[in-house]
């Protein structure tokens, strides 16, 4: 059988919660998150847009990447 | 399937920036709080919110890259991505590594944030009950006891941010709060 949880286990659980919610509170409007995450995507997105531009010259590969067609019969 | 990892499924296979961007907002709409809870619990408030931007800004720079299929593993993966961060922060600033927050602080944070549903009588003790807990607690069992029990990290993660094994983190938090019980009482 599973163990019940213990009188300070639900104490520190029961704190955990209050303190949860009060720092959530303080802090009720993540615009500045928000903003700050739209700046990130953005900035990934034309860092890849740009690699597409401009892609990395690789050297030619050893071998062929597509077989050699059959001759015609 | 978790909403949370349904969206970051569609983030990754999303080509166009604006649909990006709405997907990102909903996913850090549902993940902020937390990482913030974490962030808020690891730096001195003066500078956490610069130390959670950082953060913030590494898991929406990483989510293309995340390989994971579970909540479960999103979350670790962000939460290791956390603890880097906070790492690189606390070698450039090392004055503004956290020490443990005062217990008036806390309070007077609850108490605040209370002050529409005046916390009951029941509850109240067990909140100085668990405060007792925690602020009796030795430096190092403060700390294993406040990122189990209150951040709400599991022994695996612990493990993995102490370089610990699961039962070695499972023993030492369950001595911990023997300990800090036979304190209180």
């Amino acid at each position: 059988m599973a163990e019940l949880p213990q009188k300070d286990q639900l104490a520190l659980h029961e704190f955990s919660v209050r303190y949860r919610a009060a720092l959530a509170k303080q802090h009720q409007t993540p615009e500045q998150s928000l903003d700050t995450v739209r700046d990130a995507v953005r900035e990934q997105y034309e860092q890849e847009q740009e690699a597409k531009r401009s892609p990395s010259v690789e050297p030619p590969s050893p071998t062929p990447e597509r077989e050699p067609e059959e001759p015609e019969p | 399937m978790d909403e949370l990892i349904k969206l970051i499924r569609t983030y990754r296979l999303t080509a166009g920036l604006a649909e990006r961007i709405r997907l990102a907002e909903e996913i850090f709409r549902l993940i902020e709080p937390d990482l913030r809870f974490f962030v808020f619990s690891s730096v001195t408030h003066h500078a956490a919110q610069d130390a959670l931007q950082e953060v913030l800004k590494a898991v929406a720079t990483g989510m293309k890259k995340f390989e994971g299929g579970t909540a479960k593993e999103f979350w670790a993966w962000c939460y290791r991505i956390a603890r880097n961060k906070l790492n690189d922060y606390y070698r450039s600033k090392a004055a503004d590594r956290m020490q443990p927050t005062p217990p008036e602080e806390m309070w007077q944070l609850i108490e605040a944030s209370a002050q529409d549903a005046p916390i009951s009588a029941a509850v109240r003790h067990d909140l100085e009950y668990a405060m007792k807990l925690l602020t009796s607690s030795k430096p190092e069992c403060y700390d294993f006891l406040w990122r189990h029990f209150i951040i709400g990290l599991d022994y695996g993660d612990i493990a993995e941010e102490r370089d610990m094994s699961y039962d070695g983190v499972r023993m030492k938090i369950g001595r911990c709060l023997d300990e800090a019980k036979s304190l209180v009482s």
